[in-house]
């Protein structure tokens, strides 16, 4: 692979995290060159941050690339599927029942007879939502939670850190046919509920962890020295330099949502038909995989790709972070 | 009085049991005077500073007994909001590594700004004036282009300025700073002294030099608090305890700097180790390393009493020394 040290900045306007940190990376830009630029230094000695130098070498990673090329694909069909498909994921006939690719038809019709590409273009739309919705809303109150415990410490750390320890002995498919089993709704927001609730202890216990390392800093004395409040300190001088691993073990983490997402519709407790998932299309499929496999290979296939795209993306995010690894 | 810190008492819970940081330390310091606090790496220097600026970590750290009047007020027993009000408008405090003591994601123009916006409620844009203003009072070059900088984009000499700048911001009648010079290199060492020294006679600053470094306390110190073991065992002014000491610890101190006329020879060591602070010596605590010591010294610990002497008469001086005597004279 080529070196292209001189990218032009947003050539792949990033999506999800990838969008993220573009915003943060020209914000930081903006940032550094301060008012009245940088005076007789002639601006050889490029102004550097954790943000920027974390952007800087995402752009040549080509594992961040080629996974953000994927999701942002993703995104966009699952905000428009009409984009790549004139099709109706639920207008099927039963006449077509597992028939092979015909024109108009490339990957063949499942065993209702609905086309299996319209079907896996729109079960994309349920796999990033949930995804998403269940990352965001674990990121949020895991690292609120654990951030909390971290910094004030004590009995609220005692009781969060049991708290997580009862959370994490709850398997996740039982937990999920258990829980899941009663709720008669046919939305994603019960499946993202459920993935909150068990998802945010592990995003709690990073957070608590990074709190307390960045907390026994010297600039957290010294602001505490200078008089700042305990809100100013959390918020100012800590959340900032805490973040990097919430971010990092959250975009691994949304890769497996999804894959959590197509288990549990799969065993009937995550959606349910007519909603229109990849997980229900392998659940269906996976009977008469001797007769059509291809019904069972394009969602499972498309499955695959969107989770290492997101795991990737996760791993590239990670190195990018982690002073340590430059 | 500026400062009067009387019988503090600090102790921290660990596993090997409790560990006494601090057993009854004094001290006073008066308005535009430099008080230096000399002691080897846990002799409880920093830790009494961080008990009077009530940044102590509690728990593990306990403030067992004491009392640290500051211009009156008994700093210990006002409530935690009163004390946040004190903190960086009255009294603040520089510290060692400039590098951590700064937050490596913000600007040096934000974290200096928010001295004014914290405690002045000034306007992010007015704030951002007054952090150009400090900065160039520091005399860092360019201060007008540098505001947005990052802490790693100066050098050391440069960030201790402008921790200095931000200690300083409010004007405080008191200042506490821990070994300031300590992580930068000989010559810049100088220059951040005499600018601190400078600054501090403008504002007329109560100064605390914590410091383990004798050469920088000869040179703008008024008066000396040596520590050994969480105790103050001499205090005099600076140039008396250099002409004679009046502790075995502190002729210790003087007698191991190295000294150009007598190059070559082997250079002179305390022996022994500092104790464990879980495990304190009784009596004396320097006993086990002291070359006067006798069998009082391991039963009795010596109170801090008045010593007669050079310099008796200009300041008060005294040592926790059951033989003071001796070691003034011989």
């Amino acid at each position: 692979m080529p070196e292209q040290p001189q990218q032009p900045e947003g050539a792949i306007a990033g999506t999800g995290a990838g969008g993220a940190m573009d915003l943060a990376a020209s914000e930081a830009t903006a940032l550094e060159r301060g008012p009245g630029g940088y005076g007789g230094r002639g601006g050889q000695d490029k102004p550097r941050s954790l943000w920027s130098d974390a952007w800087r070498d995402l752009r040549r990673s080509p594992v961040f690339l080629a996974s953000s090329v994927v999701i942002l694909f993703l995104v966009v069909i699952s905000v428009w599927p009409s984009l790549i498909t004139s099709g109706n994921p639920l207008q099927c006939d039963l006449a077509k029942a597992q028939d092979g690719s015909q024109p108009g038809h490339p990957f063949g019709f499942d065993g209702q007879g609905c086309d299996v590409y319209t079907r896996t273009v729109y079960g994309a739309r349920a796999s990033v939502t949930v995804g998403v919705c269940a990352t965001l809303g674990v990121a949020l109150l895991g690292s609120v939670l654990g951030g909390l415990a971290g910094f004030f410490g004590g009995a609220w750390d005692g009781f969060l850190s049991r708290m997580t320890d009862i959370f994490f002995a709850i398997p996740v498919v039982l937990g999920g046919l258990v829980l899941l089993s009663v709720v008669t709704s046919n939305t994603v927001w019960p499946v993202i509920g459920f993935m909150v609730l068990l998802g945010w202890p592990q995003i709690a216990r990073i957070a608590r962890g990074s709190v307390i390392t960045a907390r026994q800093n010297d600039y957290v004395q010294a602001a505490r020295s200078l008089g700042a409040s305990p809100a100013r300190i959390l918020l100012r001088h800590i959340a900032p330099n805490a973040v990097a691993p919430v971010i990092v073990v959250a975009t691994i983490a949304l890769g497996t949502y999804i894959a959590l997402e197509a288990t549990l519709s799969y065993l009937g407790v995550g959606l349910k038909p007519p909603s229109v998932s990849w997980g229900i299309d392998i659940s269906a499929a996976s009977p008469y995989v001797r007769n059509a496999p291809h019904a069972l290979l394009w969602p499972s296939g498309a499955l695959a790709i969107t989770v290492l795209a997101f795991i990737m993306l996760g791993d590239a995010v990670r190195d990018a972070l982690d002073p340590k690894l430059r | 009085m500026l400062l009067e810190v009387h019988d503090l008492h600090v102790e921290f819970g660990t596993r090997d049991g409790v560990a006494h940081a601090v057993n009854g330390v004094s001290y006073r310091v008066d308005a535009g005077e430099t008080l230096a606090v000399l002691g080897e790496s846990g002799s409880g220097k920093s830790v009494t500073a961080q008990a009077v600026m009530g940044i102590l970590d509690t728990p593990p750290g306990r403030i067992t007994g004491g009392r640290v009047l500051f211009q009156g007020r008994d700093l210990l027993r006002l409530k935690e909001e009163e004390r946040r009000r004190v903190r960086g408008a009255e009294m603040a405090m520089i510290f060692q590594d400039s590098l951590s003591a700064l937050n490596p994601v913000l600007t040096v123009g934000d974290q200096l700004g928010e001295m004014f916006t914290v405690h002045r409620g000034m306007s992010r844009r007015d704030a951002r004036l007054r952090a150009v203003e400090l900065m160039d009072r520091v005399r860092i070059p360019a201060a007008a282009q540098r505001v947005g900088d990052y802490p790693h984009q100066f050098s050391g000499g440069m960030r201790q300025r402008i921790m200095i700048a931000m200690a300083l911001a409010l004007e405080p009648a008191l200042v506490i700073a821990d070994e300031p010079t300590t992580a930068l290199d000989v010559t810049v060492q100088a220059q951040v002294m005499d600018l601190l020294a400078e600054l501090q006679r403008e504002y007329r600053m109560g100064l605390v030099l914590i410091t383990h470094d004798l050469g920088v306390v000869a040179d703008v110190a008024d008066r000396i608090a040596v520590m050994y073991a969480g105790r103050i065992v001499e205090t005099a002014p600076v140039h008396d305890l250099y002409k004679a000491p009046a502790h075995p610890y502190t002729r210790g101190l003087l007698d191991s700097i190295p000294r150009l006329d007598l190059k070559g020879r082997e250079l002179y060591a305390i022996q022994g180790m500092p104790p464990s602070l879980t495990r304190v010596p009784p009596g004396c605590a320097f006993h086990p390393r002291c070359p006067l010591a006798r069998d009082v010294c391991r039963t009795d610990v010596p109170p801090l009493q008045a010593v007669q002497g050079p310099g008796a008469e200009e300041g008060e001086r005294a040592s926790a020394c059951h033989f003071w005597r001796e070691c003034l004279h011989g």
